[in-house]
């Protein structure tokens, strides 16, 4: 039941993303799924979590397999600290953190889209993708907690 | 090294090698089969959204129809009423022609264009002065009867004494009993007949007309008609109360004669 709750999620996600696109631009959703289970389920799942968003990102992208996976991978890892004894969570380094989070995902994205095959946008239109998806993200950041918060 | 640097070391090399394998060769799209479902429940959320919106839309639209068919009446009647403002004054001026041409003395056709500054005094501005010909004391007609006298003149501007102002007098006659009077204003929108003794027999409707006596307005212009004989009266004369046939509010054109 709870893993077809999480199905039933992903789906929503994925779909969610493509309704609410702003000005051309796609919203970076899943960021928050995998953000979301490395914050509160540890970096272990966290890692693997964000490989299968990553992994099916990259599928329905139509380019290869990787650039997503890694992005989201390491997105599901680092979010692990942000609950750690290395942060203390509070509110507002939450929406840091998710901003943060998109801004390396994005960079990461299009970094390896740029070295393993070809640069897919100029350098305004992802910074102006950039900047919407992080404007989307951060003020759910607020609101995404740790296990551990009280 | 930890545990957990450990797999992310493994993780990234793992994923770069990944990629590295194919930038050389096929690529590896292991969901891609979750295309087909994504896109059609995005598409059936879309026609929901579609279907729902719809009827908002279509009110819009209709809003925005209606508005615009608001600003398109409010034009044409803006259209129609000025078509009607040239058909009247089409009117007027073919009347005024007309009496142009019956007109022996005629000088000018004048336009008014203001009321006279002096709250006081019944007077309009015409559109002509000395250099249309118009001098002081000409009279101003319409096709209806007089309206009054040129009392002050211009180069390019005129103004005209009304038959109401108080200032106003002109020699009259009744048209049925031939009486003789003056008849002057009285500030209002009627006129008094003066002069007119006791025994002489006015009757409410007669029309008065010019005499010419006074030298100053040509014979027989239509003034007015009686609209009430007063004989209760202590002095010598009748109060004999006139209605002018020119009605000063509707005075748009004047026709200038000279005496």
């Amino acid at each position: 039941m709870r893993y077809l709750f999480w199905v039933m999620v992903i789906v929503s996600t994925f779909i969610l993303q493509r309704i609410l696109s702003v000005s051309g631009v796609v919203p970076n959703f899943t960021l928050l799924l995998v953000y979301y289970a490395g914050l509160r389920e540890g970096s272990s799942t966290g890692i693997l979590f964000g490989s299968l968003i990553g992994s099916i990102e990259d599928s329905l992208s139509g380019t290869f397999l990787g650039p997503y996976l890694l992005s989201k991978g390491m997105v599901g890892y680092l979010s692990s600290f942000m609950s750690g004894s290395f942060f203390r969570w509070t509110p507002l380094s939450g929406a840091i953190g998710v901003a943060s989070f998109t801004i390396l995902d994005s960079l990461i994205v299009l970094a390896s889209r740029s070295f393993f095959d070809r640069i897919p946008v100029s350098t305004l239109s992802a910074l102006l993708i950039i900047f919407i998806q992080t404007l989307f993200n951060t003020p759910l950041g607020i609101f995404i907690t740790p296990k551990n918060k009280d | 090294m930890s545990r957990k640097s450990i797999l992310l070391f493994l993780f990234v090399i793992l994923v770069i090698g990944l990629m590295t394998y194919q930038s050389k060769s096929k690529h590896l799209l292991p969901f891609q089969f979750l295309n087909n479902p994504i896109t059609k429940l995005h598409d059936g959320l879309s026609s929901l959204k579609d279907s729902l919106k719809t009827p908002f839309k279509r009110m819009l639209l209709r809003e925005k129809e209606n508005i615009r068919l608001k600003t398109e009446i409010d034009k044409l009647m803006i259209e129609r009423q000025n078509f009607k403002e040239v058909l009247l004054e089409n009117k007027r001026l073919k009347e005024l022609l007309l009496l142009k041409d019956k007109t022996p003395n005629y000088i000018t056709i004048a336009r008014v264009i203001a009321r006279g500054p002096d709250q006081w005094s019944n007077t309009f501005v015409l559109d002509k002065g000395s250099s249309a010909g118009i001098k002081k004391d000409m009279v101003a007609i319409t096709a209806k009867g007089l309206v009054g006298k040129i009392s002050e003149v211009s180069n390019s501007y005129s103004n005209l004494l009304l038959i109401t102002d108080i200032n106003f007098f002109a020699a009259v006659r009744v048209q049925e009993g031939r009486q003789e009077g003056i008849i002057s204003g009285t500030g209002l929108r009627r006129c008094q007949l003066k002069y007119i003794p006791y025994d002489e027999d006015v009757k409410k409707g007669d029309i008065l007309i010019t005499s010419g006596l006074d030298n100053l307005f040509t014979k027989g212009i239509p003034v007015g008609y009686v609209s009430k004989v007063d004989k209760t009266g202590s002095g010598l004369f009748q109060n004999i109360e006139v209605v002018p046939f020119a009605d000063n509010r509707k005075i748009e054109e004047v026709i200038i004669i000279s005496r």
